[in-house]
C-alpha cells in the first residue's frame, strides 16, 4: 500500500463578496479614520482665524507648523530628541539585558523564584515615579538618574513577561524531551526558551514602550539636561502653547513609530519561528 | 511463539502499581494489579481497555518516566529504570514543538544518539520517507494536518531504531477517514521494520487489526482479563469473516453483561464510539 | 494522554523532618526583605551612609508615627484618594461609553479608533503641559490627567470585550430571532462583563499610578506631594514614609480589587486573566 496518495481536499467553497467589492470597503474604512482628525483640524483653524475665542494660548495650525520647521531647521528639536533617544535606549539595552537575566532565574529557578519572588511582586506594584525622588538624592538629577530610573522602568515587563514565559512550558514538551534524555543544558536551550520567545519578546517590547513612556517622565521631575520633555516643560512655562503642541506631536509619533517597529518585528519574527 | 530468552524480548511484570488518592479508604488507589507479560522481538501487541484501566500507566512504566511499582520490567534482560533511546513513543497528542520543522523535530528523537551529523541527517531522511511525508520536510506543525503531524510523530518514535516502540492512544485524536488510513499505514511500516510494537487503544477493531496478540484489560484494579491471540495474514481484511470472528469475541467482552469472564467484576467500560460496527444484536452493558 | 488518571496526592502524614522543610518553605519569601532590613538598620545605625542619604528605620517610623498621629497623613491620603477616585469615575465612565461605541459599531470604530490610538501614544505627563496651559494648576488638573490615564484601558478593554462575543453564541441568538437591542443586552453584555472588570480593573491602576506622578509635579497637598516636599527639604524620613504609604494603599487595593474581579469571574465561569504587565 503506497502511502504518497493524499487525498486532495474539497474545494472551498466559492467566496460570497467578489474581490473588487471588498477591497473598495476596506479602503474606504481607511479614510474613515482621518475624518475625526482633519475635522478638528480645520474647526480649529477656523477658530483661530475667526478669532473666536479671546484667549493667548490660542495658536493657529500654522503657527503650530511654523514652529515646528523652526525647531526643525534649527536643529534644537534633533538636538533634543536625541538626547532623549540616547537615554531611552541605553536604559532600555542595560534593563532588558539585567531583566532576562533575572527573569531567566525566576522562571528555571525555583528557590530563586520562592525567595525574591514575592520581593519583586511588591516592589513592582509600587509607581516606579514614587522613587525618584530617592533616585535624585542618591544619583543627582542629571543624565545618570535619569538611565537608572528608564532602566528600572525597562527590567519589570521583561522580568514578568520572561518568568512567566519559561514557567509555562507545556509539561508536554518536557516530558518529550525527558523521553530522549535531554540534559537539563539541554532542556533549557532546546525546549524552555524557544518556548517562551513569545513570551520573551512581549517583555522587550513592553520595556520599549514603557521606556519611552517613562523618558518623559524623567524628564519632567529630573530637570537638568536636554531632551522632548524639557521641551514641552519650557513651552508651558512661557505659555507657548505652539511649542507644547508641537512637542506632543513629536512625542506621539516616536512612540508610534516604536510601537509599528517593535510589530513588524514580532510578526518577522513570529513567521520564522513557525507560528 | 518462542520461548528463549533472546536480547530483545520485553519481559513486563508489574505485581502493583498504586497512586496515591485522597478519594479511596486507604489513602491510595490501585491501578494495575499482576501485569505479566511477555513480548518476543518483532511482535506487534495490542492492549485494549476502556477509559481509566491503566493501560496508559503501564505504558509510562515501560518508557520509565514512572519507576515506582512493584515489579519488574526488563528489555534483554535489563532493568529499565529511567526513559531511553531503546524505547521509542508516540503520544496521543503529537507534542511536536511547534517553533521546528517536520524534520528537525525528527531531529529531536536524535539528538543525544550516538550518530554523526551525516548519519543523522540520513536516518531523518529515510524515517521522512518511511511515513510518507516527503514535501514537507520543511513544513511546521501548524502547516500539517493532525494525521500528518502524528505521522511525524511516529518518525521521531522510530528514528533511533528503537527496540521497542510504544503506542499510547495513537489514533484518538483523529477523524475516523484519518485513523482509518494512518492504521493501514502503521501496519506497513511494522510490516517493513519488524520493531516489536505495544499499541495501547480502546479501540477494539484497531486493536485487532493491528495485533499479534490482543491483551484485553478490566478495570479497577487494571489486570489482565485475557489474552487473545490473533493468527490471521498480513496485512490485516477487515472484512474477513475470521477478523470479524475475533474482533465480536474481544468486543463482547466489553459489551455483553452475560458474556464475562472467571472474573466476577462487571465491565464498567463502555465501549467507544470509535467502533464503527452497527449490528442490532448489541445490548448495552450500562 | 487520555487515560491518564490524575489523583490528588494525599497529605502523607507529616514526618518531623517534613514539617520541618514545610516551615522553612513557608519563611522564603521573608528572607530577602528582612535581610535587606537588616543591612538598612545596621548600615545607618554603624553610619556607613549619612542620614540625608538613608535615614535610619527608626527614623522613618517615627516621622511615620508623627504624621498618623498628627493628623496629616490622613489629610494627604484623603486628597489623593479624592482625586483618584473622582478621576476614576470620569475616566471610567467615558471609557466604557467609548469603548462600546466602538465595540457595538464598525462604523464608529472606523472614524474613532485611528484619533484614539494616536492620543494614546502620549503619556499622561505628556499631556501635562497642554492641560496645565488650559486650566492651570488647580484641582481639574488633576482630576483630567487621571481620568485621561483610566480611560485608555478602560476603552480598550471594553472595546475587546464587546468584539469577542462568541460567534457560536450569537449565531444562537440569529436562531431564535433576537433584535439587535436583545442581542446586545442579553448576549453581548454579559459575555463582556468579565473581559469589563478586567478593564476597570487595570484602569484603576493606572490612575492610581499616574496620581503619584501628577501629585509629584504639580499639587500642594496629597501622598506625592509629600514626596517632593520631603525631597525638597532634603528629609528623606519624609520621603521614604511617604513612599512606604503609597505602596500599602496601592497594595492594599490591589487586593480588593483582586478580590472583586475573582469573585466576578467565578460567578461568570470564566478565567481572571493572568497577572502580566498591561
Amino acid at each position: 500500500m503506497n502511502s504518497t496518495t493524499t487525498l486532495s481536499p474539497l474545494p472551498a467553497a466559492a467566496p460570497a463578496v467578489t474581490a473588487p467589492t471588498r477591497r473598495n470597503q476596506a479602503f474606504t474604512r481607511r479614510w474613515r479614520g482621518l475624518v475625526v482628525p482633519f475635522a478638528a483640524i480645520v474647526l480649529w483653524a477656523l477658530v483661530s482665524r475667526l478669532d473666536l475665542v479671546n484667549s493667548a494660548l490660542l495658536v493657529s495650525p500654522a503657527k503650530v507648523l511654523d514652529t515646528g520647521r523652526e525647531l526643525l531647521s534649527s536643529g534644537v528639536l534633533w538636538l533634543n530628541l536625541r538626547a532623549s533617544l540616547a537615554r531611552e535606549l541605553t536604559g532600555f539595552v542595560i534593563g532588558t539585558g539585567s531583566g532576562l537575566v533575572l527573569g531567566g532565574l525566576l522562571g528555571l529557578w525555583p528557590r530563586f523564584n520562592r525567595i525574591v519572588g514575592p520581593s519583586f511582586n511588591t516592589f513592582k506594584q509600587i509607581s516606579l515615579f514614587a522613587w525618584i525622588p530617592l533616585i535624585s538624592v542618591w544619583f543627582g538629577l542629571g543624565d545618570v538618574a535619569k538611565v537608572v530610573f528608564l532602566s528600572l522602568a525597562a527590567l519589570v515587563p521583561v522580568v514578568v513577561n520572561t518568568a512567566d514565559g519559561m514557567r509555562s512550558t507545556p509539561a508536554t514538551l518536557l516530558e518529550v524531551a525527558r523521553v530522549y534524555g535531554y540534559t537539563r543544558a539541554q532542556t533549557i536551550w532546546h525546549v524552555v526558551l524557544p518556548s517562551a520567545a513569545p513570551a520573551i519578546f512581549t517583555g522587550v517590547y513592553l520595556a520599549l514602550v514603557y521606556s519611552w513612556l517613562a523618558t518623559i517622565g524623567a524628564e519632567y521631575l529630573l530637570v537638568s539636561g536636554r531632551g522632548v520633555g524639557n521641551l514641552l516643560i519650557e513651552g508651558s512655562e512661557h505659555f507657548r502653547m505652539d511649542l507644547v503642541l508641537f512637542g506632543m506631536v513629536a512625542i506621539g509619533l516616536v512612540g508610534w513609530l516604536m510601537n509599528a517597529s517593535a510589530r513588524t518585528l514580532e510578526r518577522a519574527l513570529a513567521r520564522r519561528l513557525g507560528r | 511463539m518462542t520461548t528463549t530468552v533472546t536480547t530483545d524480548d520485553l519481559h513486563i511484570h508489574v505485581a502493583s502499581k498504586r497512586f496515591d488518592s485522597s478519594q479511596s479508604t486507604d489513602g491510595s488507589l490501585q491501578v494495575l494489579q499482576d501485569m505479566d507479560l511477555q513480548l518476543p522481538p518483532g511482535e506487534f501487541v495490542s492492549i485494549v481497555g476502556a477509559s481509566g484501566c491503566g493501560k496508559s500507566t503501564l505504558l509510562r512504566l515501560v518508557l520509565g518516566l514512572d519507576t515506582a511499582y512493584d515489579g519488574a520490567i526488563t528489555l534483554g534482560g535489563e532493568a529499565i529504570s529511567g526513559p531511553g533511546l531503546d524505547r521509542g513513543i508516540v503520544f496521543q497528542d503529537h507534542r511536536l514543538f511547534p517553533w521546528l520543522t517536520v524534520e528537525q523535530n525528527i531531529g529531536v528523537g536524535l539528538r543525544n544518539a550516538s550518530f554523526n551529523a551525516q548519519q543523522k541527517r540520513h536516518l531523518i531522511a529515510e524515517h521522512v520517507a518511511l511515513v510518507g511525508l516527503e514535501g514537507f520536510e520543511k513544513s511546521f506543525p501548524h502547516q500539517i494536518s493532525g494525521g500528518m503531524a502524528q505521522r511525524v510523530a511516529i518518525a521521531r518514535g522510530l528514528v533511533n531504531r528503537p527496540r521497542v516502540l510504544l503506542l499510547d492512544e495513537p489514533f484518538g485524536a483523529l477523524d475516523a477517514l484519518t485513523r482509518a488510513r494512518l492504521q493501514g499505514e502503521l501496519q506497513r511500516i511494522w510490516q517493513k521494520e519488524r520493531i516489536t510494537m505495544l499499541l495501547v487503544t480502546h479501540d477494539v477493531e484497531e486493536a485487532v487489526f493491528l495485533g499479534d496478540r490482543v491483551v484485553v484489560m478490566q478495570p479497577h484494579p487494571g489486570r489482565i482479563r485475557r489474552i487473545v491471540p490473533v493468527n490471521l495474514p498480513h496485512p490485516r481484511n477487515r472484512s474477513d469473516p475470521e477478523f470479524i470472528r475475533v474482533r465480536d469475541d474481544v468486543l463482547a467482552d466489553f459489551l455483553a453483561p452475560d458474556r464475562r469472564g472467571p472474573s466476577d467484576v462487571p465491565p464498567t467500560a463502555q465501549p467507544s464510539a470509535a467502533i464503527g460496527f452497527s449490528s442490532e444484536r448489541i445490548r448495552f452493558a450500562w | 494522554m487520555a487515560s491518564t488518571l490524575s489523583y490528588r496526592v494525599a497529605a502523607p502524614a507529616a514526618s518531623g523532618r517534613q514539617r520541618l522543610q514545610g516551615m522553612a518553605r513557608g519563611a522564603e519569601p521573608f528572607l530577602l526583605p528582612i535581610a535587606l532590613f537588616a543591612l538598612w538598620a545596621v548600615g545607618a545605625a554603624q553610619g556607613w551612609i549619612s542620614a540625608q542619604v538613608l535615614p535610619s528605620p527608626q527614623f522613618v517610623w517615627e516621622t511615620l508615627s508623627d504624621l498618623a498621629t498628627s493628623g496629616d497623613l490622613w489629610l494627604h491620603a484623603q486628597a489623593s484618594l479624592q482625586r483618584v477616585l473622582v478621576g476614576f469615575v470620569v475616566g471610567s465612565a467615558l471609557g466604557l461609553l467609548l469603548g462600546a461605541a466602538m465595540g457595538l459599531s464598525k462604523t464608529a470604530e472606523d472614524y474613532l479608533l485611528p484619533t484614539f490610538n494616536a492620543l494614546v501614544q502620549i503619556p499622561v505627563l505628556g499631556w501635562l503641559p497642554f492641560v496645565l496651559l488650559l486650566v492651570g494648576i488647580g484641582e481639574p488638573l488633576k482630576y483630567i490627567l487621571i481620568a485621561k490615564a483610566a480611560l485608555v484601558p478602560v476603552t480598550l478593554g471594553t472595546l475587546q470585550g464587546f468584539r469577542q462575543t462568541p460567534a457560536t453564541l450569537l449565531e444562537v441568538g440569529n436562531v431564535y430571532g433576537y433584535s439587535r437591542r436583545q442581542q446586545v443586552l442579553e448576549i453581548v453584555v454579559p459575555t463582556a462583563m468579565p473581559t469589563l472588570f478586567t478593564a476597570l480593573r487595570l484602569g484603576f491602576t493606572k490612575a492610581w499610578l499616574s496620581l503619584v506622578v501628577v501629585e509629584l509635579v504639580a499639587s500642594s497637598e496629597g501622598l506625592g506631594y509629600l514626596i517632593v516636599y520631603g525631597r525638597q527639604l532634603f528629609q528623606l524620613d519624609l520621603v521614604m514614609a511617604a513612599v512606604i504609604v503609597v505602596g500599602a494603599l496601592g497594595y492594599a487595593i490591589d487586593r480588593l480589587l483582586d478580590w472583586a474581579e475573582a469573585r466576578v469571574a467565578a460567578r461568570h465561569g470564566a478565567r481572571p486573566t493572568p497577572k502580566g504587565l498591561l
